[in-house]
């Protein structure tokens, strides 16, 4: 293809490390004047932190930034702005409380003096040329999620951003809003700014853009133009990966009596969900997290009335299983929030064990931390939680060891029916394959919910695996079914394989 | 009651507000920006304490209530140390910082008891003081009632009008915002906790220097606390703070009337007015749903960049 057009932004050896956790490493990447520029990955490939990374929110360990062949530093996002980047966030940074225009201008003001009308008529300049419209006197508070997106693009074209970096735009919109986002792209792209497009929607990607760069576990693997890409299956393919790292040793168990069951569940997130587990299996929910994942789980926890259908655990009715507060032993929740959800900061080991599993240590009204003292002793050596001192706040151990924790004391419970969300999540490889065989063991005795993003995991783990799109189930099948396992990229992307050629 | 007796009540409401509403303003613009100081008794009373002391050895009265701004800004400065700088707790800071001003100027303000300063006196307004009965109430008064008058439009058109107020704002309510704007977060959140407290320093002053012209310890009497509670009665307005501030002011100065006339009412019953007062009006405006109207990320600290 010939090169005609400029080089923007290159991103050269890029590296950038949290704790142990690779999240970019050595990414060389030229992003070009009038393109759509499209960063494919799955969840954690590392697309968020590349791009926080040029918005000058994050500052690299190693690499370079290179804007218009020259070097630049970007070390905060005022600099960024400067150099003409701007970036629309997954979670938009607007102020509830204020207008349309006056987000617009936040920071870039013309003046000391806010002149309104002004203001007014370059807001409104600045939609019509965009086609982006949204009325500038209206507060943020009163606009729904298109509108607030119009907004942060509004005031990237405010500042005359060149560089325009999307995070997942798409996942809080509409239908009808997402295709006048792509007019708008478009429009932008044609007018010589250069567009930088994250997500992890295969359809959407050929869609809109001209180049697709393909993120996998922090590396560029893979970058070609949209006309080169021949299926869709192929881009499934090269974004998901086959390589499986891990390995695990997995014995087949007997399938046993059955611990949770739902039928027709269906609410403003979900559409009529049927869904069987039995002791001794792990079943995978894959998907790409927002579609209906957190809702699922937070029924089948407990954390959430169920609105339609009908759900059993461990044989009793969901109003009559939770009515009841002395759960022990049958229901373990392992959320995806470790230090939100699952445990307390501040809080020491011995403490944030007895949260969950109180029950065994009570003498009437009185806990006994004494008895419970060498119990969780014996777990942190079992565990190998470090650091091994029972003393030590929630807030001293690392994802992993927290991770640890936390299963060590929801296992303790001997759980019947364990839902694990994102078990390994932002764990490194060696915590990752401890967590997993603690996972595999505990199915002697329970049935494992396993809701995952990360298509290895669940392969490596699940007996059965159901894709979640949209809030419904798309398909289930059994993970020895390798033709159906191909398709789960697609499917995780709701296209139904089945229905079209790929 | 006479006319004449009603008028005179009037104008002592508004020259009774004034602190209140001083302190009620201060305490507005250091909310704005995210940051509850609950100091601000104690940074009246060194206010009040330093103008006092100032004008006596000066003899400057203007610089003199200068200098409790100052005082009042430099005691909030320690609370944006602790909150800004080491992400303390606001709500135990701001105490500390009341009992740490009220102490500091009892003990420092010992040897002036007793002493008296010429501060400020009414000055009439030409023309205006002559308006039937507006007149009395609103034109004849100190220098300072009249300042008041100004800064209320004033900081209604900053938070409204200039850049520097919209900033400030946008700290206050979400700073993730207002860094991705590419604005200075911390900056903003320091020039609104000492420009709020220089404000509150001032209300400090007005005591010692134009409402009484002596020093007394215990001087402020709770009229910090009272601020605080207007804050959330004005809804965190300018404009709505000077009608709460001479709510109050009304009803300190009726209680005062009323016990130099001689009721059979304990006098205990009638101090407490004001207090009671403020409880009744937080319970009625906090109905009217003030947590859609406070700062949204008021109280809450900015976790330092990783």
């Amino acid at each position: 293809m010939p090169n005609t057009d400029q080089v923007m932004v290159r991103l050269e050896a890029i590296c950038k490390n949290f704790g142990p956790v690779q999240a970019n490493r050595e990414i060389t990447l030229d992003i070009k004047a009038g393109t759509i520029t499209a960063l494919l990955g799955e969840n954690g490939a590392g697309k968020s932190t590349l791009m926080s990374i040029l918005a000058g929110q994050l500052v690299p360990d190693s690499g370079s930034v290179y804007i218009d062949g020259l070097k630049v530093s970007l070390t905060s996002t005022r600099r960024a702005i400067r150099y003409g980047i701007g970036m629309v966030y997954q979670h938009f940074k607007l102020v509830e409380a204020m207008t349309v225009s006056e987000n617009v201008f936040l920071g870039q003001e013309s003046g000391p003096l806010l002149n309104r009308d002004r203001m007014r008529a370059r807001v409104l300049d600045l939609a019509t040329d965009a086609g982006l419209a949204v009325d500038p006197d209206a507060k943020v508070a009163n606009l729904s999620m298109g509108e607030k997106q119009r907004v942060e693009i509004l005031r990237l074209l405010h500042r005359d951003s060149r560089i325009l970096i999307f995070d997942e735009p798409t996942a809080v919109l509409t239908p009808p809003e997402v295709k006048q986002l792509f007019g708008a792209l478009k429009q932008l792209a044609s007018r010589g700014k250069a567009i930088i497009f994250i997500s992890h929607k295969l359809a959407e990607v050929l869609e809109i853009a001209d180049e697709i760069a393909i993120l996998r576990r922090g590396s560029l693997t893979d970058q070609m133009p949209t006309d080169m890409v021949t299926s869709r299956a192929e881009l499934a393919r090269k974004m998901v990966g086959r390589e499986v790292i891990l390995q695990v040793a997995r014995q087949p168990v007997e399938h046993r009596q059955r611990v949770l069951k739902i039928e027709g569940l269906s609410d403003d997130v979900l559409k009529d969900v049927d869904l069987e587990l039995r002791q001794g299996e792990i079943l995978g929910l894959v998907g790409v997290a927002g579609n209906g994942q957190k809702r699922l789980v937070e029924i089948i926890c407990g954390l959430q009335r169920p609105a339609g259908g009908h759900i059993s655990i461990l044989g009793k009715t969901w109003t009559k299983f939770f009515g009841n507060t002395n759960r022990d032993n049958l229901l373990s929740y392992i959320p995806e929030d470790r230090q939100g959800l699952a445990t307390c900061q501040h809080l020491n080991m011995l403490e944030n064990f007895l949260i969950t599993t109180r029950h065994a240590f009570c003498n009437g009204p009185w806990l006994s931390k004494q008895r419970a003292r060498p119990k969780v002793s014996d777990l942190i050596t079992a565990f190998d939680v470090q650091p091994a001192r029972i003393a030590a706040t929630a807030r001293q151990l690392s994802g992993g060891n927290l991770q640890k924790l936390v299963l060590a004391r929801e296992f303790f419970r001997r759980p019947r029916l364990i839902v694990a969300e994102q078990p390994t999540q932002g764990l490194d490889i060696g915590a990752t394959e401890e967590v997993w065989n603690l996972l595999l063991q505990a199915r002697e005795r329970a049935g494992i919910l396993l809701v995952t993003g990360d298509l290895k995991e669940a392969l490596s783990l699940a007996d059965r695996v159901v894709v979640i799109f949209a809030g419904k189930l798309m398909d289930a099948f059994a993970v020895g079914d390798t033709a159906r396992v191909e398709q789960i990229g697609l499917l995780m992307a709701g296209l139904d394989p089945s229905a079209g050629k790929v | 009651m006479s006319a004449e007796i009603i008028i005179l009540l009037l104008a002592a409401t508004v020259q009774s507000g004034t602190p209140i509403l001083y302190a009620t303003l201060g305490e507005i613009v250091t909310e704005k920006v995210g940051i509850l100081n609950l100091g601000v008794e104690g940074m009246m009373m060194v206010g009040a304490l330093a103008g006092f002391i100032a004008a006596l050895y000066t003899g400057q009265a203007t610089l003199a209530f200068l200098v409790g701004g100052l005082a009042g800004g430099l005691l909030a400065a320690l609370h944006g140390l602790v909150c800004i700088g080491f992400q303390g707790n606001q709500v135990v800071s701001g105490l500390a910082l009341t009992i740490l001003g009220t102490g500091l100027a009892d003990y420092l303000g010992t040897p002036f008891v007793g002493q008296k300063v010429t501060g400020f006196s009414a000055v009439p307004l030409p023309l205006l003081a002559d308006i039937p009965g507006l007149g009395p109430v609103f034109f004849n008064q100190d220098p300072l009632v009249y300042g008041s008058y100004l800064i209320v439009p004033l900081l209604w058109l900053f938070f409204r009008n200039t850049k520097w107020g919209l900033r400030l704002r946008s700290v206050g309510e979400y700073p993730e915002a207002a860094l991705a704007a590419g604005v200075s977060v911390h900056l903003y959140r320091w020039a609104g906790v000492i420009g709020g407290g220089f404000l509150v320093g001032l209300g400090g002053a007005y005591l010692s220097l134009a409402y009484t012209h002596l020093w007394t310890s215990g001087m402020s009497a709770g009229r910090g606390w009272i601020a605080v509670a207007l804050v959330i009665f004005a809804f965190w307005r300018p404009e709505r703070a000077l009608i709460g501030a001479y709510l109050f002011g009304g009803i300190m100065a009726f209680q005062l009337r009323l016990q130099a006339m001689g009721t059979h009412i304990p006098s205990s019953l009638l101090l407490m007015l004001p207090y009671g007062l403020t409880v009744l009006v937080l319970v009625l405006s906090s109905r009217k749903g003030t947590r859609a109207q406070s700062p949204a990320a008021l109280g809450i600290n900015i976790e330092p960049a990783e």
